[in-house]
């Protein structure tokens, strides 16, 4: 039997975004794969140089579709930490509650796509029926589904009326009932068990030396969670549990993350009895004084970090954004090197990939 | 005339089953996650007889979305050419139009029309679910 | 905590080292480039620092001719490690062999700045085009 190389190109049914990958195998056993990223490279670092501190919002908000709030909240806290200015404790918790929504809709997201692949397509309507929910609310929020343009620098662009708090709560409540349905069904299931247990673990030991974050280090067993570990300020008022499971194949993975939402509506429920009365937003200088400053925030997908330097004049001296999919990305060669053929979809899926994350 | 008429039945079976081809050039996910929001049952596009396909081959319309980046141009060529005519090319989103907020990056060419012809250009950031329906819907009348 | 693992960083090495406090949110500490393997196998090895978040190359204005790289570390607080290497030749030891993660940080700094890593097998290209030939970009037209 001789090694063959297949590429999986550029456009492929099982990727929504363009990534080359080439996988060795031989036979039924994958060798190896190798990657190439940089076919979503938009060059925004650069781009962010060119723009002032506000015109940067809306562009960070594009650097992906699917966890575009966290990016522009993690920034506006950058910028507020330069200024030296904290926002009303209403608009933390509004920010707080639009980044877990976003957690719910992208882990619903994640286990539709995960189920399609390996050939179960009821379950990725009814995940994505699901989630239609969730954007529902956001919808009714801010106005939009997928960008919400929620943030300013200087707190929130709208505020929640009295209504607005039972009618989230009665739609949560809906969707717990259907996930608890979507819960027993993916834990009970004998073909995503068998698909997908004992396929590509990771050690605690290999989590540790890539520097791999998030639902993926969890489901390893090492437990960080950066809502915890270096909470940004309504976190550290808010009680919660931080998932993590010991096995670290993808099964482990699709429960960490099916736990998580669970979570985050518990987290949403406290957002809205806790919620503080007050302003939503501060008046903030269009002059940023000099100074550098690293913020960390917990993505859907993992620990995201800014790096921001400004030089007092209104736009960025340096922006430098890393987000977890690159973490996860450098791992993947790795994990296609221990399995068969037919489970290629599932660790891909696995990974929970976002090449717009990666490539910026 | 019974020329006429086979032509009639051709065009009606054609424009009443439009299989897609999806392909994302470059962009953020915000479009494609709407695009594959119309397979879902609350949008449902299957009713109008679109179905999403996964070669070019048997494909009669690309979608795209995102901005064309330097990396991506070889491969749309690549793609348009397999495709059997005749084909359409609809360009989804802001960034597929003009290049969106990414028009002065120095690794994106801009909108769609910058490699391919395109046939139906709709706009938005990201696109409403609605709007895409009512995109092929009118692209649907022009066949 | 962390000043504990500062002056054992300076022990083990022989020489002191400046603490700046330029970053917000960060310790940072300032080392000359030769001694990055050292002072990373200390912190790694010895004090448990593994978890490297990334690697950012900058130029300031005050500095043009210099090229700054911050090594940014997590455990319970940030620690970051800054360098400072020659704008006309900037070469600096890469630290793959300790942590194999760094892969994708190192391949980016490499291209975006011009940064040349020693002891690894060379730099493929990771997020520019096949066709790029205009040079590493953030060195051009960087913010007066």
């Amino acid at each position: 039997m001789e090694k063959i190389t297949i590429p999986i190109g550029p456009q492929h049914p099982l990727l929504k975004e363009p990534l080359s990958l080439l996988i060795d195998i031989m036979g039924e056993n994958v060798l190896g794969g190798d990657l190439r990223l940089g076919y979503v490279h938009r060059g925004i670092e650069k781009l962010a140089q060119t723009r002032n501190y506000v015109q940067n919002v809306p562009l960070i908000e594009r650097v992906c579709g699917i966890c575009s709030h966290v990016h522009t909240t993690t920034y506006c806290y950058a910028v507020e930490k330069l200024l030296g200015i904290e926002i009303p404790a209403r608009a933390q918790y509004i920010r707080a509650l639009m980044c877990e929504l976003e957690r719910i809709h992208s882990h619903l997201l994640w286990l539709g796509i995960l189920c399609k692949h390996i050939g179960l397509d009821t379950i990725f309507m009814h995940t994505w029926h699901n989630r239609e929910m969730v954007l529902d609310i956001m919808e009714e929020l801010s106005g939009g589904r997928v960008s919400h343009a929620a943030n300013k620098i200087g707190g929130v662009r709208f505020d929640l009326d009295q209504d607005h708090g039972p009618m989230v709560v009665s739609i949560l409540n809906k969707l717990r009932v259907e996930i608890d349905k979507l819960r027993d069904v993916v834990m009970y299931e004998p073909t995503i068990r068998a698909r997908t247990q004992g396929v590509a673990p990771l050690s605690p030991e290999e989590i540790r030396q890539f520097g791999v974050v998030g639902p993926v280090a969890r489901a390893s067993g090492v437990d960080v969670d950066f809502r915890r570990d270096d909470p940004l300020p309504p976190y550290d008022q808010l009680k919660f549990s931080v998932v993590t499971n010991q096995a670290g194949d993808a099964w482990a993975r699709t429960l960490v993350r099916v736990e998580e939402i669970e979570e985050s509506m518990k987290i949403c429920g406290q957002i809205l009895q806790d919620l503080p009365d007050g302003s939503v937003e501060i008046r903030a200088s269009r002059r940023v004084p000099a100074g550098q400053v690293v913020v960390r925030a917990e993505a859907p997908r993992g620990e995201l970090i800014y790096f921001l330097r400004s030089d007092g004049s209104d736009s960025p001296a340096r922006l430098k954004i890393r987000t977890p999919s690159l973490t996860a990305l450098s791992i993947l060669p790795k994990q296609l090197s221990e399995i068969q053929v037919a489970d290629i979809p599932v660790v891909i899926a696995g990974v929970d990939l976002c090449i717009a994350c990666a490539d910026r | 005339m019974i020329r006429n008429l086979i032509g009639k039945i051709y065009r009606w079976a054609q424009k009443n089953s439009l299989w897609v081809l999806h392909f994302n050039t470059g962009g953020c996910n915000g479009c494609d996650i709407e695009f594959l929001d119309l397979l879902t049952p609350r949008y449902d596009v299957e009713r109008l007889g679109i179905l999403a396909e996964g070669s070019p081959r048997h494909a009669d319309v690309l979608i795209c979305t995102g901005p064309v980046t330097r990396q991506t141009q070889k491969g749309i060529w690549q793609i348009y050419s397999q495709m059997p005519s005749p084909k359409w090319v609809v360009a989804l989103g802001s960034c597929s139009n003009t290049g969106g907020v990414f028009y002065d990056s120095d690794t994106v060419l801009g909108g769609i029309d910058k490699v391919l012809p395109v046939d139906l250009y709709i706009p938005g950031c990201p696109v409403r679910p609605e709007a895409i329906i009512e995109g092929l819907i009118k692209l649907q009348e022009r066949i | 905590m962390v000043q504990k693992v500062i002056s054992d960083i300076e022990s083990e090495i022989g020489k002191p080292y400046q603490q700046l406090e330029s970053i917000i949110n960060e310790h940072v500490l300032q080392i000359p480039s030769e001694d990055l393997r050292q002072v990373v196998k200390v912190l790694t090895q010895k004090h448990g620092y593994n978890h490297l978040s990334t690697i950012t190359a900058q130029i300031t204005k005050e500095d043009p001719d210099y090229i700054e790289v911050l090594y940014h570390f997590w455990k319970g607080s940030g620690f970051t490690l800054l360098l400072r290497l020659e704008k006309e030749n900037p070469v600096i030891d890469s630290i793959i062999d300790f942590i194999p993660g760094v892969d994708f940080y190192e391949r980016e700094v490499a291209e975006m700045y011009g940064v040349h890593f020693n002891l690894r097998d060379g730099t493929p290209p990771l997020l520019l085009p096949d066709d790029w030939t205009e040079g590493p970009p953030m060195l051009t037209s960087e913010k007066e």
